[in-house]
């Protein structure tokens, strides 16, 4: 079978801000409808690095390649980490959808039928007149979902959009979000803390590790070797739900290792 | 009361026509200014278009005795209260602002005391400043003309325009700016473009209807409208709207009971907005019941 089209490509890239490297030397190869699960400790990059396929952060070095569909961005749906936007004018959950819009060539007959996929997608159909404000924390994330899917995006990259959710809510939208991919074909690139996570939904994993990226497919990367690298370093980010278990499953020396 | 005030349309149309216009043009700006939550901006690019006016007198008056010297016209004062402005409306507005730095409310503070006392100190030893300064700070409107009556209709008109057309992504870029940038955005420029077009619209207003009446009409249709709607959109109709028939009606007030106008439409907005806010109040504590 022919392997899907290589959508994004870092080569030997290098990151940071100013004189600050935060990432050196990241290689890896994102094909069309993989799900890619990036994981580290806080402060350890992987937003630096979402930033980067955003366009929001320029390379310092290196090979930074998207696809010509998505070179414009018009094709890439964005969710950031918070939902708690300014409340400062009323807003209904419609309009905060179609706010997604903003920077494509989407006229109103195209944006009404859009419209109505994304927020049916994110179960926020009956929800549509109401404002945004009155959502609860896990309406309002699949609201900024819906708002990324307007965009009928091919890459889909999310910035750990299921932080302060409870485990019902973050598993809700974790399904919703792999049912779309199937779907709607689309690539996901999803920051997280959670370990389960993405041992559950993720086809490729990132490990953001000491400025350094360990990239590949899930089972080759969240081995119980570099997961023990992760916990070790992720002391206040991972979940502790997430790490427990896999320390179990460790042999005892690498459990008692300080 | 409406034949009477109709009786005075030759006499003051200008005034009127400037102000009507000026309110529905800062009723417009107002809405991404109550966005931003920054609502005190207005204040503070009111005040600084006033430290210009001042400057800009005591500017022409060491420069030349000559009162008919073009340093000590109109166009010159509107021209330095449109610059201090545009200035103070940059620093309050400007985008991303590191975590070490000064917020912009400190700013904006800043910019509001620094403005009003040296606006005064300028113009204390200077007696036509000293009246001219009372005359911005009392709103008077009385003595707009039909330039100025173009220029805000010309100043209008292109915001709805721009709204019109750009109303979203205004105001995804004041709402969400990262999320506005990653579509591809360049925030700093709306929100320097922004900054300059509030500024010029305060500067020229200021000049002609003072700082009460600017302010007011800036901030206080928006918040009334915010009460009303439940989406953002309706708030780019509602608020020229309560803008304009809140002037409309004060202007005939202030002419027949002999008031000052500017001070009538700001007492008038309010007056609605505590009403409709007591409304908002109500129907938010009924609908929890």
């Amino acid at each position: 079978m022919e392997s899907p089209e290589v959508i994004l490509r870092m080569k030997e890239l290098v990151l940071g801000y100013g004189q600050h490297l935060v990432l050196r030397r990241v290689n890896l190869e994102v094909r069309a409808g993989e799900r890619w699960f990036v994981l580290g400790p806080n402060g350890s990059g992987k937003t630096t690095l979402l930033r980067a396929v955003l366009g929001l952060v320029r390379p310092h070095a290196g090979e930074l390649w998207l696809h010509p569909e998505l070179a414009r961005r018009e094709r890439i749906g964005f969710v950031p980490q918070r939902h708690d936007l300014l409340s400062s004018i009323p807003m209904t959950v419609r309009e905060f959808v179609l706010l997604g819009l903003v920077g494509t060539a989407v006229g109103k007959r195209e944006a009404a039928p859009r419209l109505a996929w994304a927020l049916e997608t994110m179960g926020l159909q009956e929800c549509a007149r109401q404002s945004y404000w009155t959502l609860s924390g896990g309406q309002r994330q699949r609201a900024l979902v819906a708002r990324a899917l307007i965009r009928r995006p091919s890459m889909l990259v999310l910035d750990e959009p299921t932080s302060g959710l409870d485990m019902a809510t973050e598993e809700t939208l974790l399904r919703l979000l792999t049912a779309t991919s199937h779907s709607a074909p689309c690539t996901v690139l999803f920051v997280t803390h959670s370990l389960a996570l993405a041992m559950r939904y993720a086809t490729h994993a990132a490990l953001v590790l000491e400025g350094h990226v360990i990239a590949g497919p899930q089972q080759t990367v969240l081995t119980p070797n570099n997961l023990v690298r992760l916990a070790r370093r992720d002391t206040d980010g991972l979940h502790p739900l997430d790490t427990f278990p896999l320390l179990l499953s460790l042999p005892t020396e690498s459990r008692c290792d300080p | 009361m409406i034949h009477n005030f109709l009786s005075s349309w030759s006499l003051f149309h200008n005034a009127y026509l400037s102000g009507w216009l000026i309110a529905v043009l800062l009723s417009l700006l107002g809405i991404l200014v109550i966005a931003r939550d920054q609502i005190f901006i207005g204040a503070a690019i009111s005040q600084a278009s006033l430290l210009g006016i001042a400057a800009g007198m005591w500017i022409g008056s060491t420069v030349t005795f000559d009162l008919q010297s073009w340093w000590r016209s109109d166009i010159f004062y509107a021209g330095m209260g449109g610059l201090c402005a545009v200035l103070a409306a940059l620093l309050t507005t400007g985008g991303g602002r590191r975590d070490d730095e000064e917020s912009h409310e400190a700013l904006t503070g800043w910019i509001f005391l620094s403005s009003a006392s040296f606006s005064t100190l300028i113009l204390s030893h200077s007696p036509h400043g000293r009246e001219e300064a009372i005359r911005l700070l009392s709103s008077t409107i009385i003595g707009a003309t039909r330039t100025d009556v173009w220029i805000f209709a010309i100043l209008t008109a292109a915001t709805a325009v721009a709204l019109v057309k750009w109303y979203r992504p205004a105001l995804l870029v004041v709402l969400d700016p990262e999320v506005a940038q990653a579509a591809g955005l360049r925030t700093k420029r709306w929100d320097t473009l922004f900054a300059v077009w509030l500024g010029v619209a305060v500067g020229f207003s200021i000049r002609v209807s003072g700082v009460v009446y600017t302010f007011a009409a800036l901030i206080l249709p928006p918040l009334i409208a915010k009460h009303l709607c439940r989406e953002a959109r309706s708030l780019f109709f509602l608020s020229p709207a309560i803008a304009l028939l809140t002037g409309m009606g004060a202007f005939v007030l202030a002419h027949h009971y002999d008031f000052p106008p500017g001070q009538m439409a700001a007492a008038c907005l309010s007056g609605v907005f505590a009403v409709t806010w007591s409304l908002h109040r109500l129907r938010a504590v009924l609908s929890r019941r």
